[in-house]
């Protein structure tokens, strides 16, 4: 075991050195998926246009970091840079301090009114604080992503971002459990934001730790941004221009 | 140089016992890699039901010859003493827990976690917070076995004075109990109401009983069929299933899509889940069956350090869980490395194996200077050790 433990190391490390050269990447390992978008690629394809809402539970920033700029955007901009001769739209549905149950009511108008083909849904870090059970959460998480995928959406979801200051104050770990549940059951891809931001914050390609804002905020969401970009690129086999 | 372990004791309890207190360290460190080293990872069940178990089985061992020899009143106050300890205990550890979220929330204003911050949304209101936590009905992540240790002692008396005279019912009526509780979804509710306790007390206290049960004779009565072949292999064959299939688990893109019939992961920790109830009990079979009572390498040099914690469990759980708290301030603070990861784990079980022999040499010294009254002493010591 030690050695494996030691190799899966030098594995990640060499990883990590070799691809210094841009802060954002990740071994394979952590973005991989097996799971397709195929709406995403007929809606492409077909009519040049991709509707995306990403569903979060996260406050608005207020103060001096209201002009920051999130992972939605960075989306937006990577996908219409890739997808040239697509219009790309992505809304950002934010949901403060909700839990998935009042999250999961609020579905069908948000499929009516925004009518999305892909829904990037961040959950699981409100109910981790309020320590909801993680059984009924998967159920719950199951329901919510029924709901979508019959209101004609793809769904990608993405579980809680890596806080190391707040790590020991609650366990998001079953939580991401159930959603890769979920995940493998309903075959959607599932973004594992966590461990992203902790391998980054392990080979020290972003301090992410600092206490107050020191400019991390939209390097790591632009490297998120990017990486959605990926991963919604290749589930939905997707090459960078596409052929009108 | 370590102390002798005492003679006529098994030491397997105090061994397995320290063991799972070093993995419920290591675990309790958040993004601790050498937490790859803790059974979770290659099983269902994990170092709660280890420590749920054996403190089952040494509660009722102790405090069943107490109730035997002196009676329901003096073993059921034994009992409740130390369901007092255990709270007392968790008490301490709240006053560190809340000294630290209180430090990052004054110190911390990074828009990267504005939706973390959520968590100290529950310090708006510190009034209602300390009297519900020391209602047991706010509970914070890293603590909250020893909340289902109080619960299981503050109900203990009764079932074990059941358990002494009708085992075999004792453990049905909990059987019973325990599928009960899953089928009507009974939990204690926690502040802010609209959650409940992570280690279900309804559903735990199975595996206490079972630990209750083996100590009062059902591990002999069963041991026939617990060391007969068939049964090991096929606790082995569960094991050897298991194993992988927690580990495709928490590396999913080794191993791609796993077919459906395979999906019963994730196990439900809160009602303890069948699946690692079982998972245990094979655990435990196979290790009674390689492990015997009188086991060479339990009286080694190197089984010592785990055996000093696990005679002190409760101070080292307590210990461990202030260590944990200790160790991610370091990994924050200073450097969250792999070396450094290893550096504090390592710190971390050498603080609870320094602490653990040092309260053995004292219990050794007072037991040996001075004579005090046999009944006082003695009891302090079986409660230190009846953890």
């Amino acid at each position: 075991m030690r050695m494996l433990s030691a190799a899966l190391t030098l594995v990640l490390l060499a990883a990590g050195s070799a691809r210094a050269a841009d802060s954002c990447d990740v071994p394979n390992n952590l973005v991989e998926t097996f799971a397709r978008l195929p709406r995403v690629g007929f809606s492409v394809k077909r009519d040049h246009k991709l509707e995306i809402v990403v569903l979060s539970a996260a406050p608005k920033l207020s103060g001096e970091a209201s002009n920051l700029k999130s992972y939605p955007y960075y989306l937006e901009s990577e996908l219409r840079e890739r997808l040239k001769g697509t219009d790309v739209h992505v809304f950002g549905q934010s949901e403060p301090r909700k839990t998935i149950i009042e999250v999961i009511k609020d579905l069908p108008r948000l499929l009516a009114e925004r009518q999305p083909v892909l829904v990037v849904w961040q959950t699981g870090t409100v109910e981790a604080m309020r320590g909801i059970d993680p059984d009924g959460y998967g159920r719950a998480l199951d329901s919510g992503v029924a709901a979508l995928q019959n209101g004609g959406a793809d769904v990608v979801l993405i579980n809680q971002q890596f806080s190391p200051r707040t790590d020991f104050m609650f366990d998001g770990g079953p939580y991401t459990e159930n959603m890769r549940w979920v995940s493998q059951t309903r075959d959607i891809p599932l973004f594992n934001r966590y461990e992203v931001m902790k391998y980054w914050g392990e080979t020290g390609a972003f301090d992410l730790t600092a206490l107050k804002n020191d400019g991390t905020y939209e390097k790591v969401h632009r490297c998120i941004g990017r990486l959605i970009a990926d991963l919604v690129m290749r589930a939905a086999s997707l090459s960078g221009t596409v052929e009108r | 140089m370590l102390p002798p372990p005492p003679a006529g004791r098994d030491l397997r309890l105090d061994f397995f016992r320290g063991l799972s207190l070093w993995f419920i360290f290591l675990d309790h460190v958040p993004s601790n890699i050498v937490s790859w080293f803790t059974i979770r990872n290659y099983g269902f069940s994990d170092a709660s039901e280890v420590f749920v178990f054996i403190s089952g089985y040494t509660a009722a061992f102790v405090y069943g010859r107490v109730m035997k020899e002196r009676g329901f009143i003096i073993g059921a106050a034994r009992i409740l003493k130390r369901a007092w300890q255990i709270y007392v205990a968790f008490v301490f550890l709240l006053v560190f827990y809340f000294a630290e979220i209180a430090y990052v929330s004054s110190h911390f204003s990074n828009p990267l976690y504005t939706e973390e911050f959520g968590i100290f949304d529950f310090f708006q209101k510190p009034d209602v917070v300390l009297i519900e936590a020391l209602m047991l009905r706010f509970l914070p992540a890293n603590v909250d076995v020893l909340p289902l240790y109080i619960a299981l002692m503050m109900f203990f008396p009764p079932v074990l004075w059941l358990m002494l005279r009708q085992p075999d019912l004792t453990l049905l009526l909990s059987i019973v109990f325990y599928f009960l509780a899953k089928a009507f979804d009974w939990n204690l509710v926690l502040y802010p109401y609209d959650h409940s306790w992570f280690f279900n007390p309804f559903a735990w206290q199975l595996l206490f009983v079972i630990g209750s049960w083996c100590a009062l004779g059902g591990a002999r009565r069963i041991s026939p069929i617990l060391y007969s072949r068939p049964v090991i292999a096929l606790c082995m064959i569960y094991l050897v299933l298991a194993a992988p299939l927690q580990l495709s688990w928490l590396f999913p893109s080794l191993t791609g899509r796993m077919p459906g019939w395979l999906m019963i992961l994730p196990l439900d920790k809160t009602g303890l889940s069948p699946w690692r109830l079982f998972h245990f009990l094979a655990l435990a079979a196979v290790v009674i069956y390689y492990v015997p009572f009188d086991a060479k390498f339990l009286r080694s040099n190197w089984a010592r350090p785990l055996i000093l914690c696990g005679e002190h469990s409760l101070e080292i759980f307590c210990l461990g869980v202030f260590l944990s708290f200790s160790a991610h301030f370091v990994l924050t603070e200073i450097s969250s490395l792999i070396a450094m990861q290893i550096a504090v784990s390592l710190a971390g079980i050498a603080v609870m194996v320094t602490v653990a022999a040092l309260m053995t040499w004292y219990k050794d010294i007072e037991r040996r200077g001075g004579k005090p009254p046999p009944s006082a002493t003695q009891e302090g010591f079986e409660g230190v050790t009846a953890s």
